[in-house]
């Protein structure tokens, strides 16, 4: 008797430490392990070298009172912010034009935001010197309209790199925006216009506040971003435009600058993290992967913040509303509707031509018969592609390139689609956190991220190995496979898989006749992220590879920065082609995770 | 029927009369005439409103029935100014509307899905329409307070609408919408999202609201019984036309067409051919040779004629009398205060049968013959 209840007792411990090998929160690990050892570590040893001088502020106060440093810590927030800034007041009425339009047209508009989107930062920073350059064609067309006498210098001041900045980050402030413009409820502005609110008026009062956590999210995520902007800059900026990770690579030739390299890095990251930890206090962390809250274990009980002090203001607000406020208001609403929608057209109109114009004069290049390049070309030839296909070291490169980029996808879709399992099917607390720690490379400057992974390589001799940059290319793949992933299955029912479990299935089994199918096209769309995205990396790259292993990115930017020839823009063109293929392909799973990084 | 009208307008008047000499705190508008003529809306090859014309009274409680791809919520939005019409004209209180955009036309309006502003509390949401309008914000609190005291959300003011149930949210939106006493009020299935019993209460709600405010309501609905609870007339529509204007108890008693009489209430049609026309009273048999009378207003008085009897008007027994007819019950369902009955007559015809239940008459089951019949006023013959 005792000795079957012992026995029963026994069994039941067995089978609930089988189950618990079972859960979902064990699908974790393998990413969990990865990112801890690669991502993690070096981390925490750059932090650990930068604090290594004689005083643990040594190389810091270095960085801070050297004007030098200072200056451009200064001059890359203000060029963010101001960025930032552009990005939301062109790309606020764009992603208007794309919630408005209908049809084939919202398509075309649509793709011209997010086309642009998966596009190297270096080709379309490339695509903007070819644009304003002294043969290009917009200093062309100013002297064919009498505006200018002799082509001018447009190139290399604060004002390119703006424009290059706000050109390449727009897109992520356009798709943050939209998606929080197309859940509103269209209902609510006929009833702001049936309660008498002019067009503008609803978009004050009621458009806007609406927004607000889209806006938030856009403007962060653009502002973290060009914070740690290297390759724009570079290329466009002059002397007087060095941005803080500029200096970072640049110390970094310096073998004696060991522990204060990291201190700039460090600071880098500081301000980068600190922004984004107060940024995620208000807007909650879920703007960086775009996606809504996670389902956490325990609910958190839903606070009702904001009375209290609604109610303080009151009293000083109350006046200045009732004085200007209300009555601006309802000024404002007399204008027509026209002038919203024209506004809204011609802003949107002027950022897709902003955003296509340079890929399709870039395109057109390619099939120059000129030996520079100049805009129109002369004539036509495609003597530029039979350079590029015929050069041994670019065809090194393009299938180096390509080499990298499939195994840095296949290991961030196997570790990436692992960890979403887990966080989406999973029951256990800090789900928030978790989350977080998933997707946070995508937050660290890749100046940083570069410069601490440098040392490991070095300590494991990793340098210039394929695999090794597959697997530094993969820290920046998992984020965006985690949240495509996590997206599409958040779209399958639960109950699906609970009905196949019920009939018979056993877990591996519901897996694959349930779920895998139902986010296969999410991993496809997944794997195809990850791909471009370790096809496009550069800064990294610039880090850890050798003479021997070149990238197609670092081929391109070293020609970038000696010889602006036709064959970049081949290269261009062929990268067009490709993602204008991936997205065809992705399309409809694009449509649903839209928002996301 | 037409005097019912009348009736109620006057006792409306009478209520005007009243609130004027009493005080000025009670509610009170004096609603708009509609008049929508030759209305045509198309997307494409799809005629959503197909030349629509419909008369509204001042202070009319209108309801816009059919099903859905009627066009009900395409007129409604017509008139609220959401859409362009293609051609025709709506003029409210004898002036064309059309070109006149949906801020400025001064309606009122309470959407499906509530449509409130999350961003603002329930008070701040009720006093939008009056700050747009320009009061200032003593006038405004005012109004904001009596508003929510009639709908009896006074202690839900600083809420958010997120805090709140459905039914109190579609509240706080017919509060929104009635504020500015607008001479309309216009009302998109605003209980479509609530659940029966709520839907019924605030059913009697908006009923009460419409003596008290005085406006004219126009109402879209596809639920039949939701429109003859509440309405003076129903508009019922079909693929972009109106197919009948009547009062409740017409529009149940004497439809105009098959559409009408199966989309408004449950109905028996009964095909049978005209033996005899008296006045306005015609003699029928059906297919089995079953003879019986029924009320008409038809010009023709000879040929086929499909008639209709609603289920409550049927008569059963167990035993045959004089003019009775036969029937096989199919099936025989007890739903408490009533029995509804499924029976196959000899014509071959399904026969819908709802009857009160009798103490002591035992539950017909299926396979037992039952004898039916109805009297001349229980039936009535289309056209």
């Amino acid at each position: 008797m005792s000795m079957a209840v012992a026995g029963s007792l026994r069994g039941a411990r067995a089978a609930s430490f089988s189950e618990q090998l079972r859960k979902p929160v064990w699908l974790l690990v393998p990413a969990a392990c990865f990112l801890a050892f690669i991502y993690l570590l070096p981390l925490f040893d750059l932090v650990r070298i930068s604090l290594s001088g004689p005083s643990w502020a040594t190389h810091f106060e270095r960085v801070f009172a050297v004007s030098l440093y200072w200056d451009s810590l200064v001059r890359t927030i203000k060029i963010s912010a101001t960025v930032a800034f552009l990005c939301l007041l062109f790309g606020y009425p764009t992603a208007l034009l794309i919630h408005r339009s209908k049809g084939i047209v919202q398509v075309l508009i649509a793709t011209a935001i997010v086309l642009p989107y998966f596009i190297a930062i270096l080709i379309r920073t490339y695509a903007w010197m070819v644009l304003l350059g002294r043969n290009g064609p917009i200093n062309k067309l100013a002297i064919w309209l009498g505006i200018l006498d002799e082509p001018a210098q447009l190139l290399f001041n604060r004002g390119s790199v703006l424009l290059g900045m706000t050109a390449v980050l727009l897109p992520l402030m356009v798709l943050s925006i939209y998606s929080s413009v197309s859940r509103l409820d269209p209902s609510l502005k006929r009833a702001a216009l049936a309660s008498g609110a002019g067009p503008l008026a609803v978009f004050w009062r009621v458009l806007l506040p609406l927004t607000l956590p889209g806006i938030g999210a856009g403007v962060l995520i653009v502002f973290v971003t060009a914070l740690g902007f290297f390759i724009t800059p570079t290329l466009l900026g002059g002397p007087a435009d060095q941005m803080f990770a500029m200096h970072i690579t640049q110390q970094a030739d310096f073998a004696t600058s060991e522990g204060f390299l990291q201190a700039l890095a460090v600071v880098l990251l500081t301000i980068t993290l600190g922004v984004v930890a107060v940024a995620g206090k208000f807007l909650g962390y879920e703007f960086i992967w775009g996606g809504g809250k996670l389902v956490e274990a325990t609910p958190t009980p839903s606070e009702t913040r904001g009375r209290d002090k609604s109610a303080r203001q009151r009293s000083i607000g109350t006046f200045f509303a009732d004085a200007i406020g209300w009555p601006l208001l309802r000024l404002v609403g007399r204008l027509p509707a026209s002038f919203g929608t024209w506004t809204v057209r011609l802003m949107g109109g002027f950022v897709v031509l902003a955003l296509m114009v340079p890929i399709i004069v870039v395109m057109i290049i390619s099939f120059s018969k000129a030996s520079f390049l100049t805009f129109p070309p002369p004539g036509f030839s495609l003597r530029w592609y039979e350079k590029f296909f015929s050069d041994p070291e670019w065809m090194a490169a393009f299938f180096n390139s390509l080499t990298i980029a499939l195994m840095s996808s296949a290991l961030a879709v196997t570790l990436g689609t692992a960890a979403a399992m887990g966080v989406v099917r999973g029951t256990f607390k800090g789900k928030t956190a978790v989350m977080l720690l998933l997707v946070s490379p995508v937050i660290v400057p890749p100046v940083v991220l570069g410069l601490s992974l440098y040392s490991l390589f070095l300590r494991f001799d990793m340098v210039g190995t394929t695999w090794g940059l597959a697997a530094a290319h993969a820290i920046g793949g998992i984020p965006l496979v985690v949240v495509v992933i996590a997206a599409s299955l958040q779209g399958v029912d639960p109950r699906l898989e609970q009905a196949a479990a019920v009939h018979g299935a056993s877990p591996l089994r519901v897996f694959r006749t349930v779920t895998l199918p139902a986010i296969a096209p999410g991993v496809a769309a997944a794997a195809f992220f990850a791909f471009l995205h370790s096809f496009d990396e550069l800064v990294l790259s610039l880090f850890l590879s050798s003479a021997q292993l070149k990238t197609l990115p670092l081929r391109l930017w070293a020609d970038v920065n000696y010889q602006l020839n036709p064959v970049l823009a081949v290269v261009s063109t062929l990268e067009v082609l490709l993602v204008v293929g991936g997205i065809a392909l992705a399309r409809p799973v694009l449509a649903r995770s839209r928002g996301a990084i | 029927m037409t005097d019912g009208l009348a009736g109620r307008a006057e006792r409306r008047q009478h209520i005007a009369e009243q609130a004027g000499n009493s005080s000025g705190r009670v509610f009170q508008a004096i609603g708009s005439s509609i008049e929508v003529a030759n209305v045509t809306k198309r997307y494409g090859p799809f005629c959503a409103a197909d030349d629509i014309s419909l008369t509204i009274q001042p202070g009319e409680f209108i309801t816009l029935l059919g099903p859905s791809g009627s066009g009900k919520t395409t007129l409604l939005n017509l008139i609220a100014g959401f859409q362009k019409l293609d051609s025709g004209e709506i003029l409210v209180d004898g002036k064309p509307i059309h070109h006149v955009p949906t801020h400025r036309r001064g309606f009122g309006m309470v959407f499906q899905s509530y449509a409130l502003f999350p961003n603002m509390t329930v008070s701040q949401n009720v006093g939008f329409p009056l700050r747009m309008a320009g009061m200032d914000r003593e006038t405004t609190e005012r109004r904001v307070a009596e508003t929510l005291e009639i709908m009896r959300l006074s202690e839900h003011a600083l809420k958010t609408p997120s805090q709140m149930s459905g039914g109190q949210q579609q509240r706080v939106a017919i509060a929104r919408a009635i504020v500015m006493r607008p001479k309309v009020v216009l009302m998109d299935e605003p209980l479509s999202a609530l659940d029966r019993r709520l839907r019924e209460s605030i059913q009697i709600e908006i009923r009460e609201l419409h003596q008290t405010i005085g406006s004219t309501i126009l109402f879209v609905t596809h639920d039949q019984g939701e429109a003859l609870t509440m309405s003076d007339r129903i508009a019922v529509l079909d693929a972009g036309k109106i197919v009948q204007v009547a009062t409740p108890v017409e529009l149940y008693r004497h439809p105009e067409t098959r559409f009408v009489a199966s989309f408004v209430g449950e109905s028996n049609l009964i095909e049978a051919e005209i033996v005899q026309k008296r006045g306005s009273t015609m003699t029928l048999k059906n297919k089995a040779g079953y003879v019986f009378n029924a009320e008409s207003r038809n010009a023709i008085d000879v040929g086929r004629a499909t008639v209709l009897v609603r289920p409550e008007r049927i008569a059963i027994s167990n035993e045959p009398a004089s003019n009775t007819t036969q029937a096989t019950v199919t099936s025989a369902i007890f739903l408490g205060e009533i029995l509804r009955i499924e029976a196959k007559m000899e014509s071959g015809e399904t026969l819908l049968i709802r009857c009160s239940d009798i103490a002591g008459r035992a539950m017909p089951s299926p396979g037992d013959t039952i004898h039916v019949s109805w009297g001349a006023e229980d039936c009535w013959v289309l056209a």
